[in-house]
């Protein structure tokens, strides 16, 4: 029984959805929205990406640079064009929004680059592996993605606890008027934390895609696990998601290997199970409305 | 415009002798309209009217109760699978089947709504997605059902074969007349829900739950009753739908359709019958028909095919029609939150109060 | 109010009853004029199938190519080519449109089983020719459908004849399957069981995954636990990508064998960044390098009218199920009408250009069951294992 290779495999794929479900976090923690569109923005930056290493043939680090500040003018865009401009729109009516910058992107990249497969890999040798204990095969990317996510996170807590803009962003989030009474921009923050968002995004995009093909619909079915796993862990609270991407994946490997003709589902079935116990996710503070 | 001076005048059906009028023409133009439109308009329509009854049911739980729901689209196979199974396996005839899927779609709609009670915004959106998926993958894996190769619907057949009367319904022409007084009938029956005691419990619960459990509004009776509602619409359209469609299998109910119901109402205008009715017409027919072929468009066309040669892929441009669908959903709600309903009374307001 | 509405109900329910009764229908344009031939295909160019449509592409090229040489007997071809997305209610909507707003004399190719089945009895219905759907679906000709023509090999068959060989020529006895849990893997899977059950040999594994899924870390694990020399992947060429990417990660390294779906090696090769040396596949058509004359002939004629495309192995098929309707149109001659083309059709016996061997008759309409056997060589080389083979075991041709 390969316990040690599940649990393996399970947290380096749990790893890589509790960063895409942290993109998702920053999103609705400052401005309440669910971005549906986030699986599609981290898949037009990895096409970015993959165009600028095949196409123009730069080195692997400029084109990730680039990438990142492709992906931080995306968001940006995004929040600018389509979400300011709505006047006082409903959270549904956000939520389609979304919806609608997804279709968006998911035809651009079909229309700019083909519909075919294409290849996306990361500079990491993929025949190189360790073995620590018997049994336990460690990839090259599954430590790349455990390094990257902890550096993430690790800035992500700084960021918010000791920065003025982290600090800006916990204020506007609690409570809007306020933050704006004090002084702090909050349509700036807004278009921050977008940009901040699709970055990490793009970022966990790029690990998919080295594991997968690269096809304008290849983040959709990631995006739904990292959605269910932010909702397992709490929308509110980024330490949260990476624990409940860390449970999604562990899960799903799990399941996976003992009753695989229920593994797509049984993911949402043990979250459905939490929301009826622990309504608002594991980690996260009930916030109770004001009548 | 909308005053009410009493209780009656509130729930009549038709505001008065002009509305009725109008609503007469509508009704005239509509059951004319197959004779003089060509054959395989009369499928986009009887597409586009399952699709109204589908927006209408999920509108009275999205846009009335404040309910989110991700996961008709398994509702709707409920239905779809319910139909075609119990006429073709137990030869129970039309009627008795299609409401006995209705009600089993409904009974699941229930059953997602318990769990709905403490759930609310994206939290619900995820536990009905994944309830959803979870109808679809159980109907998909069981081979009674015909498992992943599909469900070949059998003829749709009016009549009562123990009886051995037999009224089939066999072109598309005839199955409009049938799902157009099924859908004129549901939306009736629509309107008049958000017109009574119940409608209000409704719209009391999404304008604020805890005011509304205070005032005496059993939540739990009403929140999923909501829910079964919507899926018992969802149930009939789905019915109709097997038999519109011909043959379906598991990966036509997806949760990219689940999405695109969402996205008819609230494009539509949330919590109207009006709206529901609108965005289903616009999106199916954006989908369907409009933005197809752009290639073969006149000067646009070849303009169009141009600047792929040049910057993108010529093979891609099909893709044009969602890039298209995105920006019109995103134009509705940016310039117009309440939707289609919302541009109506706008204009109606303009012309009412013209020269002011 | 009350009285009026019921009056006006009952009003509409009568004329209702009336017009239905009393309605004729309205004839279908003609599929063809003194000056052109019209052929439908429909093909998913957008959305989660998009790389399939390829294949509604290639045949334009062949239509291309015969109108280029003057058409058939004095009539060009028209070809239509619509986006269905791979949704069975769109590809009822675009078939429609074409049968009855522009007049379509036949249909060729057609990707998806789905959407197959969903417009097959409209087609025959309405006495339309369909030639070589892009899926293998027994249920396009059994039961015999005097208008359908099928010519893609069952998936049950290639499982079955890739089976023997493993048997047989690769002499393993651990044989495990990875299927994609739809008509495609579990007749792959059939036809697997069925082979082995003639050996009185069973798999040590058979493992379904989604068509949607993008992690088979758990599945590959189960896979390399059960000890399996030989697994048989029936998936798409995502899912096969992320499996051989996976199993290398792992230190799995059985031999691969898959269907024809997976044949493209070129394709196959460069996006799993060349870990697909060493697959063995079925193929139902010659390779892309091939030297034989029709190949050639097509692959200049795609070099200069249509550079932007790949020549890739499903690209060309669009031409391999277009090339019997064109043969059977040009058979026909001048005096065209469906019965003639039907006539011509049935009278197909070991036609082959660029695929296997076809043969129609009056009582048979699956054209072919044989496939070839390819093994992926260093740099996306074609090996050839073994040519053209028929399944025995098939029940469908007694």
């Amino acid at each position: 029984m390969p316990f040690g290779q599940l649990l393996v495999e399970g947290l380096a794929i749990g790893a890589c959805y509790g960063l895409f479900a942290t993109a998702v976090v920053i999103v609705y923690k400052t401005s309440e929205v669910v971005n549906f569109a986030q699986g599609e923005m981290a898949m037009f930056s990895s096409f970015v990406a993959f165009h600028i290493l095949t196409v123009y043939q730069w080195p692997f680090w400029l084109a990730f640079v680039i990438t990142m500040v492709f992906s931080i003018l995306l968001g940006v865009l995004i929040e600018y064009l389509f979400l300011r401009p709505a006047k006082h729109p409903s959270i549904l009516g956000m939520i389609v929004i979304t919806l609608g910058a997804e279709m968006l992107l998911m035809g651009l990249a079909g229309w700019k680059w083909g519909a075919e497969q294409k290849f996306f890999s990361l500079p990491l040798n993929p025949s190189v592996t360790y073995e620590p204990v018997k049994g336990m095969i460690v990839t090259n990317w599954a430590i790349a993605v455990f390094a990257v996510a902890s550096v993430i996170m690790l800035l992500l807590y700084v960021f918010f606890k000791y920065t003025k803009l982290g600090v800006a962003m916990r204020a506007t989030q609690q409570n809007k008027h306020a933050a704006k009474i004090m002084g702090i921009r909050t349509e700036r923050v807004f278009s921050i934390a977008w940009g901040f968002s699709s970055l990490i995004g793009a970022v966990a995009g790029m690990f998919f895609a080295s594991r997968a093909t690269l096809d304008p619909a290849f983040m959709m079915e990631p995006f739904l696990r990292a959605f269910a796993a932010a909702v397992l862990g709490g929308l509110m609270s980024i330490p949260g998601v990476i624990i409940g991407g860390g449970l999604m994946g562990l899960i799903e490997n799990f399941f996976g290997f003992y009753w695989p003709s229920w593994k797509p589902i049984v993911a949402f079935i043990v979250i459905i199970l939490v929301l009826c116990v622990r309504p608002s996710g594991l980690f996260a503070k009930h916030y109770v409305k004001k009548v | 415009m909308d005053m009410k001076r009493d209780y009656y005048e509130d729930i009549r059906l038709f505001k008065s002798g002009v509305v009725l009028f109008w609503t007469i023409a509508l009704l005239l133009f509509l059951f004319t309209l197959p004779l003089y439109a060509p054959n395989y308009h009369v499928y986009l329509l009887n597409i586009i009217m399952v699709h109204i009854i589908l927006a209408v049911g999920l509108n009275i739980l999205v846009g009335s109760t404040g309910q989110i729901s991700l996961g008709h689209a398994g509702f709707f196979a409920i239905g779809a699978y319910g139909t075609a199974l119990l006429m073709a396996k137990l030869q129970i005839p039309f009627v008795f089947a299609i409401l006995a899927a209705a009600f089993i779609a409904a009974f699941f709609g229930f059953i997602l709504g318990l769990p709905a009670l403490r759930l609310e915004g994206p939290y619900l959106a995820i536990a009905s997605l994944g309830f959803g998926l979870t109808i679809m993958h159980i109907i998909g894996g069981v081979d009674l059902f015909g498992g992943r190769m599909g469900v070949k619907v059998p003829p749709l057949d009016l009549g009562i074969s123990q009886l051995g009367v037999a009224w089939v319904l066999k072109t598309d022409f005839q199955k409009y007349y049938l799902i157009l007084i099924i859908t004129i009938l549901m939306v009736i029956g629509a309107r008049n829900i958000l017109k009574t005691r119940v409608g209000r419990s409704f719209v009391a619960i999404r304008d604020s739950d805890i005011a509304a459990e205070v005032i005496g509004v059993n939540l739990t009776v009403y929140k999923t009753l909501a829910f079964a509602v919507s899926a018992f619409y969802a149930g009939i359209a789905g019915g109709l739908f097997g038999f519109v469609l011909g043959f379906f299998d598991p990966f036509t109910f997806n949760m990219i359709l689940s999405i695109i119901f969402l996205v008819m109402v609230v494009v539509g205008g949330l919590g109207t019958v009006s709206g529901g009715i609108m965005g289903a017409c616009l999106i199916t027919y954006l989908q369907y028909d409009l933005l197809k072929n752009i290639g073969e468009v006149p000067y646009f066309g070849a303009f169009m095919i141009d600047i792929s040669q040049r910057w993108f892929t010529t093979v891609g441009l099909e893709n044009f029609s969602s890039m298209a669908i995105g920006l019109i959903m995103i134009g509705i709600i940016i310039f117009e939150p309440l939707g289609m309903f919302g541009f109506w009374i706008r204009m109606k307001k303009y012309w009412m109060t013209w020269p002011f | 109010m009350k009285f009026g509405k019921k009056m006006v109900i009952s009003l509409f329910a009568a004329l209702t009853v009336l017009t239905v009764a009393s309605i004729a229908q309205a004839a279908l344009p003609a599929g063809f004029d003194d000056n052109e031939i019209r052929i439908g295909q429909w093909g998913p160019q957008t959305g989660p199938a998009a790389p399939w449509g390829s294949v509604a592409r290639g045949s334009k090229l062949l239509f291309d190519i015969v109108n280029e040489e003057g058409g058939i007997h004095g009539r060009k071809i028209k070809y239509f080519l619509r986006d269905d997305m791979y949704n069975p209610a769109q590809t009822v909507a675009v078939v429609k449109e074409l049968v009855e707003r522009q007049g379509v004399f036949a249909f060729v190719g057609g990707v998806g089983s789905a959407t197959g089945m969903a417009v097959k009895d409209y087609l025959a219905a309405n006495k339309i020719v369909w030639v070589s759907p892009s899926a293998a679906d027994k249920e396009f000709t059994q039961p015999l459908n005097p208008y359908l023509f099928a010519q893609y090999p069952l998936y049950k068959d290639e499982a079955s004849i890739l089976a023997k060989y493993i048997v047989e020529k690769l002499k393993t006895k651990k044989i495990g399957m990875l299927y994609q849990n739809d008509a495609y893997g579990k007749d792959g899977l059939e036809g697997v069981k069925e082979r082995l059950a003639t050996y009185k040999m069973s798999l040590v594994a058979e493992i379904p995954v989604e068509p949607t899924e993008k992690d088979f870390a758990s599945q590959i694990l189960r896979l390399k636990n059960s000890g399996a020399e030989t697994v048989l992947m029936y998936v798409s060429p995502t899912a096969a990508v992320i499996t051989l990417k996976t199993a290398a990660n792992l230190g799995f390294k059985p031999q691969w064998v898959s269907s024809n779906t997976l044949s493209d090696y070129p394709l196959m090769f460069k996006i799993s960044g060349g870990l697909w040396e060493g697959v063995i596949t079925g193929a139902f058509s010659e390779s892309p390098d091939s030297k034989s004359p029709l190949m050639t002939k097509y692959r200049d004629a795609a070099k200069r009218l249509t550079p932007q495309e790949r020549w890739g192995v499903f690209y060309y098929a669009g031409i391999a199920f277009a090339d019997p309707l064109v043969e059977a149109l040009k058979r026909v001659g001048r005096n065209l009408s469906t019965d003639a083309l039907l006539k011509a059709l049935n009278s197909f016996k070991d036609y082959q250009t660029i695929g296997p061997k076809v043969n129609w008759t009056e009582k048979q309409h699956q054209g072919t069951d044989s496939v070839q056997i390819l093994k992926c060589g260093p740099g996306a080389s074609y090996i050839m294992l073994q040519d053209w083979m028929t399944n025995d075991l098939a029940t469908w041709k007694k």
